[in-house]
């Protein structure tokens, strides 16, 4: 005959039994609420501020524009051959036939920069396509040295809109001609169908506002000076007094990849360019700043030293 | 439990083991590279019977390959009779079959007994004569008549080291030189002068006669060489040719004023080389819009569709002949007047072609197929019916009368020419129309043909097979597209060159259509029948080029090879080869250089063989016929008829025109009036002289 079963605790099962179903119930019910806590910060509340602070908290924001001073365009100068030797006459002679072009249009607000050279191999590659059975009999592969250019013609502030499309046109009919190819690499259009939508990709052209610090601080003055507006307003309507500011957080700060989408062939060489903003439009670029403020708060006509915060 | 007995041999064996494995491990690196140098030898040599290779030329057997092996056996032991004997075990059959020669030539068999035999020592040439004299010396005596020729062939090809194969060489050379055949009588006496070194005939004379036939043939580096031994060697002795007797290089002199080189052998035109001078000015004499034409109301969806088909990238066929311009667009011939630029009559109305272009057959059509040829009342087309839907429809060669179009035959209603598939441009000869092309119902696989053909009935005169192929088409439906392989034809002092693109230049006697010898060179390996779909990654796109006459040389490239490679076909001799790249492409030779197409144009310095300078256009120079002369390189791009110094590569100016926007490959001609641009956009006719002088801003790279 089996003993009947006794707990370690010397409890019997049976009286244990209601015991367990509290402790099933209350762990569900802190699940429930962990998981509604967890959709509420999700859906309900405002992402970024904090609930239960004292003070008051608005979002300034602050935007100054200007036209772009500078347009870009990448050249892209490649050359391959199975003789590594061929390789550098023709890429030698490739960029010196695009530096000479540039050059003979005498323009001296046009310069050409050179980025890293990279040397490659080209051929007997694995097609994605198709099963590909004898990739190691294909032909040889052959060196391939490329290098990105980019042109620069600075001054196009100054620059009716019609003469700064001029000189873009001739800068991209000179790169062209010289038989530099112009712009990103060609994507693959399989892939494009994925990842870019018609018209979305880099453009042929960047235009790029430089020396930004001077617009960034009328934005910062802009975006405090209407977050100050906003709390005042708040303030009134409350019955309460502004204090000092508490605490400023940037929201979001201009950066150079305001404009593109998201999905940006990487550039590790123009990566450290924070300085600047760039947009594929020739039109004025925006320089959007945004700050949360909190300011302290006072009951109305009472001192400094009297003052006491609340939010409830 | 084990046995004391048993562990014993355990140990030893693995003992053994052991000492296996230390020599294996000291043993394996020097085999491995003795195994290395050995693939590496067998890489760079060109084998008729290497099964990688896409093209074979019809093989001897393996018993005529055993008897040569045979013959090398017993011929280094010195055992003639039995190396004698091994050769001519070779059956008669065989002797226009082909086996590896030297330097990658693929020769007959019959060339390649009689070089063995050439190369006989005096003992072997003594027991040779000793065997096969009375036999030749018969076959000699019967070389008369219907039989002269095919009888005294025979004792040159097979006896050609008994005491007759001198005079039988001679006799040749006397007939071939009586018919016109100067590069035939030329080898022929060449072979009684220089292989056989007990001639009983007077070597001034035979000298004197090889030097004639070869300036007949146009071989000048060769007649050079002879003159000056018959200036030398021979200054003091007597010749007597054509009841004239002289010291042989003042009979020569006056021997050569009573003829001309053949002009066939290089002909110049005088159109091109005329004056050539675009100017700044965009307006041309006419054009004749074809995208227009078929975009002409197509909404906005239908002009993606057609803009995104290969076919709408795809220039016509052209072809010049006296006043008329002669057009093959996708199957749809166009004559128009190259004075006006009217329209002077055509197959049919090509404005609904986008509605073809979707099609899954037009979809695989390759567009480079097309091809036109026109003389006097005729022309040759290349062209299939774009309507059929099966995109296994074989292209055929239809001759149309000049004058209004009709079609005069068609190669599918000859019996003898309706299993071929015609491939590449033809090209016409004085009476003879030549054309490279495809068997269709050999089995497993097709074959290589050269058809040679009554112009202006379509009868077969004669058919070579120049080799099976190993592989089968490939098919492309979408995305990039490698060049498929199309044969080119060269014509040249009564021999037919036919560079297959695919590793074999053939030489071919044009009269008889009998194949002498390939040449083998590097190609991409055999592959399988595919039907390709999507982009084939980043491989080098292919370009093909020549046989482009270089001296006495001749350019090759094939379409899938990546060497460039200068052979001399009359000394049977690799000059040189070079590694180019796939994409590369010879365009021409100008002055020390050859000029090279591809994705740049380029100048390779013949004597160095270093790239001199290179110069990438708009669109590559991948395809389409360039305008290579001495005061320029001219080459129509999608933005513009560009200009390239030869000695620098410098763009000098860059003509727009009036067809911007063209695809990549439009060809460009010159006519004696005009400067022709052919694309897929329009036939556009400039005057070749501008009469105003271009501006200097035009002349400036911009």
């Amino acid at each position: 005959m089996t003993p009947p079963f006794v707990s370690p605790t010397g409890v019997e099962p049976s009286r244990l039994r209601p015991l367990r179903r509290a402790a099933a119930a209350v762990a569900c019910l802190a699940l429930l609420a962990a998981v509604a806590d967890s959709a509420s910060a999700q859906y309900g509340s405002t992402p970024g501020i904090p609930q239960d602070i004292e003070g008051l908290t608005v979002i300034g924001k602050g935007s100054v524009s200007a036209a772009p001073d500078l347009a870009e365009i990448d050249l892209d100068v490649s050359a391959s051959a199975e003789i590594t030797g061929d390789a550098i006459v023709k890429f030698r002679d490739a960029k010196k036939r695009i530096l000479e072009a540039f050059d003979a249009l005498k323009l001296p607000n046009v310069a050409v920069e050179e980025r890293g050279l990279l040397v490659d191999q080209k051929g007997a590659m694995v097609n994605p396509y198709y099963i590909d059975y004898n990739v190691s009999q294909k032909a040889k592969s052959e060196v391939q040295l490329s290098r990105k250019l980019v042109v620069k013609a600075t001054g196009l502030r100054e620059m009716e809109e019609d003469a700064a499309l001029q000189l873009v046109g001739r800068l991209l009919d000179v790169a062209q001609d010289a038989g530099a190819r112009v712009g990103p690499p060609p994507a693959n259009p399989y892939y494009g169908v994925v990842y870019y939508r018609q018209g979305e990709g880099p453009a042929l052209v960047r235009f790029v506002l430089e020396d930004l610090e001077k617009l960034r601080e009328e934005a910062y003055e802009k975006a405090v000076a209407d977050a100050r507006k906003k709390a005042e307003r708040l303030a009134r309507l409350s019955g309460v007094e502004l204090g000092p500011v508490l605490a400023v957080r940037e929201v979001s700060a201009p950066t150079n990849r305001l404009i593109y989408p998201a999905i940006e062939p990487p550039n590790e060489e123009e990566s450290s360019a924070e300085n600047r903003l760039v947009s594929p439009k020739l039109r004025k670029i925006p320089v959007h700043v945004e700050l949360q403020v909190r300011f302290e708060i006072r009951q109305a006509g009472k001192g400094n030293d009297q003052g006491k915060t609340s939010n409830q | 439990m084990a046995s004391p007995i048993a562990i014993g041999p355990w140990r030893e064996n693995g003992v053994i083991l052991a000492r296996i494995a230390i020599v294996c491990a000291l043993l394996g690196p020097a085999l491995t590279l003795a195994r290395g140098q050995e693939v590496g030898e067998i890489e760079g040599k060109v084998s008729n019977d290497d099964p990688g290779r896409p093209l074979q030329m019809p093989p001897a057997s393996t018993e005529v390959k055993e008897a040569l092996e045979d013959f090398e056996r017993f011929q280094r032991r010195g055992a003639w009779e039995r190396a004698l004997k091994a050769l001519y075990t070779i059956p008669e059959d065989q002797a226009p079959r082909f086996v590896d020669g030297e330097d990658g030539f693929i020769i007959s068999v019959a060339r390649k007994r009689r070089d063995v035999l050439a190369e006989l020592p005096p003992e072997g040439r003594a027991a040779y004569r000793l065997f096969y004299d009375a036999e030749a010396r018969k076959l000699f005596d019967e070389a008369e008549g219907a039989d002269e020729q095919a009888k005294l062939e025979r004792v040159f090809s097979a006896y050609f080291t008994t005491s007759v194969g001198d005079d039988a060489a001679d006799r040749l050379g006397d007939l071939y030189f009586e018919r016109g055949r100067f590069d035939r009588a030329a080898d022929c006496w060449l072979a009684a002068l220089r292989d056989h070194p007990d001639t009983n005939l007077s070597p001034a004379a035979l000298a004197t006669k090889a030097a004639l036939a070869l300036h007949r043939a146009g071989r000048t580096s060769e007649f050079d060489q002879l003159r000056a031994d018959l200036e030398g060697r021979y200054q003091n002795e007597t010749v007597t040719l054509g009841g004239r007797s002289a010291p042989p290089a003042e009979l020569l002199e006056s021997l050569l004023g009573a003829g001309s080189p053949n002009s066939e052998a290089r002909p110049d035109s005088a159109i091109d080389g005329g004056p050539l001078e675009l100017g700044s000015s965009t307006e041309p004499n006419w054009v004749v819009p074809i995208a227009e034409t078929i975009e002409a109301g197509m909404a906005t969806a239908e002009l993606n569709q057609w803009r995104a088909s290969p076919l709408s990238n795809a220039a016509p066929a052209a072809a010049v002949d006296g006043s008329r311009l002669y057009l093959n667009y996708l199957g749809h011939i166009l004559a128009i007047d190259l004075e006006s630029g009217k329209l002077l009559w055509r197959s049919a109305s090509f404005h609904n072609l986008e509605t073809m272009a979707n099609q899954p057959a037009a979809q695989m059509t390759d567009p480079a197929q097309f091809a036109i040829l026109s003389r006097g009342e005729f022309l040759w087309c290349v062209t299939r019916d774009m309507k059929d839907p099966n995109y296994n429809a074989s292209f055929q060669l239809v001759c149309r009368r000049a004058d209004g179009g009709e079609v005069v035959w068609t190669s599918t209603d000859q019996p003898e020419l309706a299993s071929f598939e015609p491939s590449g441009t033809p090209l016409l000869g004085d009476d003879l129309l030549f054309v490279a092309a495809e068997s269709q119902q050999n089995q497993p696989l097709p074959g290589q043909w050269v058809l040679a053909i009554r112009p202006h009935d379509g009868k077969l005169i004669w058919k070579t097979e120049v080799g099976s192929f190993r592989q089968t088409r490939q098919r492309y439906y979408y995305g990039q597209r490698q060049t498929t392989p199309h044969p080119r034809l060269l014509l040249d002092a009564g021999t037919l060159y036919v560079d297959t693109q695919i590793g074999v230049l053939a030489r071919l006697d044009a009269d008889s259509g009998t194949l002498e010898w390939g040449f083998g060179y590097q190609t991409e390996p055999t592959q399988g029948n595919m039907y390709v779909f999507y982009n084939r990654g980043a491989e080098p796109a292919n370009a093909g080029g020549g046989p482009i006459p270089l001296g006495d040389a001749l350019l090759v490239k094939g379409a899938q090879s990546s060497r460039l490679y200068a052979v001399d076909p009359n000394r049977m001799k690799l000059e040189w080869e070079r590694a180019i790249g796939k994409s590369a492409r010879p365009l021409g030779a100008l002055d020390g250089a050859v000029i090279l197409g591809g994705d740049e144009v380029g100048s390779l310095d013949i004597q160095t063989r270093n790239l001199s300078w290179a110069t990438r256009l708009p669109g590559g120079s991948g395809s389409g016929a360039v305008l290579v002369r001495p005061d320029g390189v001219r080459q129509l791009t999608p933005r513009g008829v560009f200009e390239i110094a030869p000695a620098t590569g410098d763009i000098r100016s860059i003509f727009r025109g009036s067809d911007l926007g063209a695809a990549a490959g439009g060809d460009l001609l010159l006519t004696a009036d005009h400067v022709l641009t052919v694309s897929n956009r329009a036939i556009t006719a400039y005057p070749r002289r501008a009469d105003a002088p271009p501006t200097p801003e035009e002349k400036t790279p911009r």
